[in-house]
């Protein structure tokens, strides 16, 4: 009989091992996930393991689990208090928003709340799935390997140290399969638990083994690695890009910081929206700009003096009087996720006309850097409108600027670190070679990055070593990069030639997503949705007499800056400078054209119907996955139904119908019964393989229904438990 | 017996299910001691019968002889008139003489001169007859063979079993150690349980259909007579009941069936110029009838 059979010890003894093997997993978690207390899991775990182990009915073990879960999350993220209305729709917000992540395959916003939640579901899981491959199936082999697997993977790969953990991988491991084959050798020769029991001196062979062998293995000498560290070759084999060093080059998340002290190492893109922005036409939105190149990113030693400046009128100015503007009007208003307590605004901000009362603006002179604050603390403005006059440059003005910069000019913005490698500023002297004046040597060096092989990627960009330069790296080994390796790259080679020149930070100016009449201005204006992934930056080179004029170095942007040339006063201009005349900003999407854009509308369009068909694509292959999956999981999701039906219904029908229902599945799983093979000696052939006795007697009961015509109704819960053994042996 | 544990049990199957087994095998094998051991076994009155070509009907049966004291005929029972009887190479005799053993195998009684006797219970037959391909026998008409419930073959012991037969022979016969474990009274009990044995319709499907097939299949002339069916039910239920079941199962009818239809059907000549035998049409028809393993089939 099973349960005599199967002692409590021996169970519990068996559960305990697969506890502590599952909280070998656990372990490493402080240290290579950004989990900072594993503590309140393993207490879940130990809980949940508790629970299941003694098997309450699953009207008691849901509730108690679920009750521990909602105390948890409660105790580390929810203020509110429990199960009130609050907690609830705290609760229920987190978890729709996370749901919208998960569905927009935004994994990286998901909140710890929900990822903590996810795990802790996962681990009520793990206690189910543990019990049933240690007590019931006695399957713990794969889940040993799987273990001692893991730990050496994760101690290879991260700073986890798996000595301990393996030793007591090994040890548990060997204390679970020993149990358990010795369960099978009885229960195979019918020996009974009971008498076993009370000697126990049945434990002391294995535990002798199992002391023995673990001190052997310890004490022995061990051999120094085989192989070198696989790491770093597995690391080259990826496309030796991978982040060196120190590792600090871990991926992050696109958008606007701060910190720009050390630039490199991938992004991932990010569609958070920003802010929105009514322009005539689309603009860089300028945040701040950094003078000293470090090296390794940029610093600001410029931020004083900081000015308290009169929203009406801003005496910011990037250029003179000299460049002829046209006065425009923009809205910006912030979305709910942006966070920054700053202006963003278009070049030639000139007033601010709607702007909330209670805020400060304070302009940091140097960088152009424009805090909002408010009372004392710094505050987001949520919707503000600015006057601004956008800027045309004019070529030959730019070209006979001359080179007769102010002394202060001079003094901040040719700054160069004194480690920056020679090869550098050697580049940068065989770029403008050819090129007579400083808006030429500019254009050269901005034009140098789109044909000399180098690729935009946010993906796979290096991190300079200690001893690396950071623009050094750009341009002579990986020549792969995004907005700032070009961006500082060409302001270090700028710099090297003698060019003012400052690193600028913003937006590009987004999506147009629509095209409307404003009271802002005199016809139409366009919106624009940026988002974090328009986090940008770009160059401003100083011209005397004109001021900052932004570049775009970055392969696969467009200077969204007017230049323009003078024909009436310089005809006869130079032919070359036609081809520069850049992207008029127009082209881009001034509402005056919109008519030139109605066909790509319409493409628009089509390409969404395409987008729907492929929509319905994805979901008629995810349908067909998820059947294709039913269907080779059918015998174990149908067990799992008639498993529960068939301990409802105790007739004669029910039982004919499981047996054969058993028989199907053993035929699935490569055990068929020959039409003229009897029931006996199939159920022999079966408990051969299986090494029990289960099918043997559970045909006997059968044999009794079908050939006896005999009511089995006595015997039913001995019956049900041998066919649900009999039924997860064979699928597991 | 050493090495004939099948052929003691299908000896214990007849025996209870009331039926008679026919022993076909050369000489010397053990099938006298087979029998002798049984009847030994059982607290049974044993007889037996060399049938010789100059045996009588009578020799069977038994006489009456004038009894000159008393003035009448005496009747002097003949050997059939025993509990269990050997015939011992029943193929040698007359098939007149043979008659009279196998119709008093089948009635209840016999009748001599007039006079009415009942046979005893219980009623045991073990016949034993050579091969027949062997000289001077008379074979069994293949209408009577199927008096018998059981026909079996011996066959020799390996040479192990050979070996321990020699050790265990060499300081007297064994034969002459065994006691009786079951009274006349208990085994008329025992043959009164098999009776009540359950076979359910699903299994006499099964036996139907075995039986149907050796009616059906090419290199059978004559196929088993509805008579072979009650008596591989009677087989099944003694094997069953041997093996504590109250209820057969469709192994018993595949273990018994090729001993007792095998003698029962006549094959085409075609068939046995193949060198096609009985048994192995059994063998094919089990190994092709399906089993029933669901209850409410259709008749």
């Amino acid at each position: 009989m099973m349960e005599e059979r199967q002692s409590f010890i021996y169970k519990l003894i068996l559960y305990i091992t697969g506890f502590l093997l599952f909280c070998e997993w656990m372990r490493p978690m402080e240290q290579i996930s950004d989990t900072n207390d594993v503590r309140v899991f393993f207490i879940y775990a130990t809980f949940c393991f508790f629970i299941s182990f003694l098997q309450v009915p699953w009207y008691l073990s849901i509730p108690l689990k679920g009750l521990g879960l909602a105390f948890i999350i409660d105790g580390l993220y929810i203020a509110e208090r429990i199960f009130s209305r609050d907690w609830f729709s705290v609760l229920y917000e987190q978890v729709l928003f996370n749901i919208q992540m998960i569905q927009s395959q935004e994994w990286w916003q998901m909140t710890p709340l929900f990822r903590s939640l996810l795990f802790l579901i996962l681990l009520w899981l793990m206690s189910y799935l543990l019990y049933y491959w240690f007590v019931v199936a006695r399957r713990m082999f794969f889940f040993v390997v799987l273990t001692l697997i893991y730990v050496t993977v994760v101690d290879t790969f991260t700073i986890f140290d798996g000595k301990w953990a393996i030793v007591r991988t090994f040890i548990l491991g060997m204390v679970a399969l020993g149990l358990s084959s010795f369960a099978k050798v009885m229960e195979q020769e019918s020996i009974s638990f009971k008498g076993l029991q009370k000697a126990q001196v049945w434990a002391l062979p294995l535990l002798a083994i199992i002391l023995f062998s673990s001190a052997a293995a310890y004490a022995s000498p061990k051999l120094d690695p085989q192989w070198p560290d696989p790491v770093p070759y597995i690391e080259s084999a990826a496309g030796g890009a991978g982040p060196g060093g120190s590792g600090s080059g871990t991926v992050q998340k696109v958008g606007y910081g701060e910190d720009d002290s050390r630039l490199g190492g991938s992004f991932i893109q990010d569609d958070t929206p920003m802010f929105r922005a009514t322009a005539d036409g689309e603009r860089y939105w300028r945040i701040e700009s950094k003078d000293t190149y470090t090296g390794k990113g940029w610093e600001d030693t410029l931020e004083e003096p900081v000015t308290s400046m009169d929203p009406q009128n801003i005496s910011y100015e990037l250029f003179t009087d000299n460049v002829e503007v046209e006065e425009q009007t923009v809205m910006i208003e912030m979305s709910r996720q942006a966070s920054f307590q700053k202006l963003v605004y278009p070049y030639g901000l000139s007033s601010l006309v709607r702007f909330p009362n209670d805020y400060e603006l304070l302009v940091h002179e140097n960088t152009g850097e424009m805090d909002t604050v408010k009372g004392d603390s710094p505050a987001k403005v949520n919707e503000f409108v600015a006057n601004y006059e956008y800027p045309s440059f004019e070529y030959n003005q730019l070209r006979e600027a001359g080179d007769d910069d102010p002394q202060e000019i001079r003094d901040q913005y040719l700054q160069l670190p004194d480690g920056l490698p020679n090869r550098v500023r050697n580049l940068a002297a065989q770029i403008v070679e050819a090129e007579d004046n400083r808006y030429d040597r500019a254009k050269a060096i901005e034009s140098y990055f789109s044909s000399n092989g180098f690729e935009y990627s946010t993906t796979e960009v290096p991190v300079p070593d200690e001893n690396e330069d950071y623009v050094d790296q750009f341009l002579f080994e990986s020549q792969l990069g995004y907005c700032d390796n070009f961006s500082t790259s060409m302001v270090v080679m700028l710099r090297s030639e003698g060019i003012p020149a400052r690193w600028v930070k913003g937006f590009t100016g987004g999506e147009r997503i629509d095209t409307r009449e404003t009271e802002l201005s005199d016809g139409l204006q366009n919106v624009y949705q940026v988002t974090s992934g328009n986090a940008h930056s770009w160059v401003e080179v100083y011209f005397p007499e004109i001021g900052w004029v932004p570049f775009e170095p970055t392969k696969g942007f467009t200077n969204n800056t007017d230049f323009y040339t003078d024909v009436e006063t310089e005809e006869g201009e130079d032919p070359s400078a036609a081809p520069d005349s850049e992207t008029p900003e127009d082209q881009m999407g001034n509402p005056q054209q919109m008519e030139e854009e109605e066909s790509s509308d319409a493409a628009g369009a089509a390409g969404s119907s395409d987008q729907r068909y492929t929509w319905l694509w994805v979901l008629l292959s995810a349908i067909l996955v998820v059947a294709i999956i039913l269907y080779f999981t059918r015998y174990r999701w149908m067990t799992a139904l008639l498993i529960r039906k068939y301990r409802k219904n105790k007739d004669e029908e029910t039982y004919e119908k499981a047996y054969h229902y058993l028989l199907k599945v053993l035929d699935h799983k490569g055990f068929k019964r020959k039409p003229e093979q009897t029931l006996r000696e199939f159920a022999i052939s079966v408990d051969q393989h299986y090494q029990s006795n289960d099918m043997r007697r559970l045909t006997n009961h059968y044999e009794r229904v079908i050939y006896r015509n005999e009511a089995q109704s006595t015997h039913w819960p001995k019956v049900t438990e041998l066919w649900e053994n009999l039924i997860k042996k064979t699928l597991s | 017996m050493i090495g004939k544990e099948e052929a003691a049990m299908l000896s214990l199957v007849a025996l209870l299910a009331k039926g008679h087994v026919l022993l076909e095998d050369v000489p010397g094998v053990g099938k006298t001691m087979l029998v002798k051991t049984l009847a030994k076994s059982l607290d049974c009155d044993f007889k037996r019968i060399q049938f010789t070509p100059d045996l009588l009907p009578s020799d069977v049966t038994g006489v009456s002889i004038y009894n000159p004291k008393s003035m009448e005929f005496e009747f002097r029972p003949g050997p059939i008139l025993g509990n269990i009887v050997l015939a011992d190479e029943i193929n040698r005799t007359s098939p007149k003489t043979q008659s009279a053993l196998l119709e008093g195998m089948e009635e209840t009684s016999i009748t001599v001169d007039g006079n009415t006797v009942p046979l005893s219970d219980p009623f045991f037959v073990m016949a034993t007859q050579n091969p027949i391909e062997y000289e001077g026998t008379y074979p069994l008409p293949e209408a009577q063979l199927d008096r018998f419930l059981i026909k079996m073959k011996m066959g020799y012991p390996s040479a192990k079993q050979e070996m321990e037969m020699l050790s265990r022979t060499s300081n007297g016969h064994p034969i002459e150690g065994i006691s009786a474990v079951l009274t006349r009274d208990e085994l008329v009990d025992l043959q009164k349980e098999v009776l009540e044995v359950y076979v359910d319709r699903t299994v006499n499907r099964y036996i139907i259909d075995l039986v149907t097939g050796t009616r059906t299949h090419d290199g059978v002339y004559l196929g088993v007579s509805p008579r072979g069916s009650i008596a591989l039910m009677k087989a099944a239920k003694a094997y069953a009941f041997i093996h504590d079941r109250d209820y057969v199962v469709p192994d018993d009818v595949q273990f018994m069936a090729p001993y007792v239809l095998s003698h029962r059907m006549i094959l085409t000549s075609e068939a046995r110029f193949e060198g096609q035998t009985a048994e192995a049409i059994i063998d094919s028809l089990l190994s092709s009838t399906s089993i029933p393993v669901k209850r409410n089939i259709s008749e």
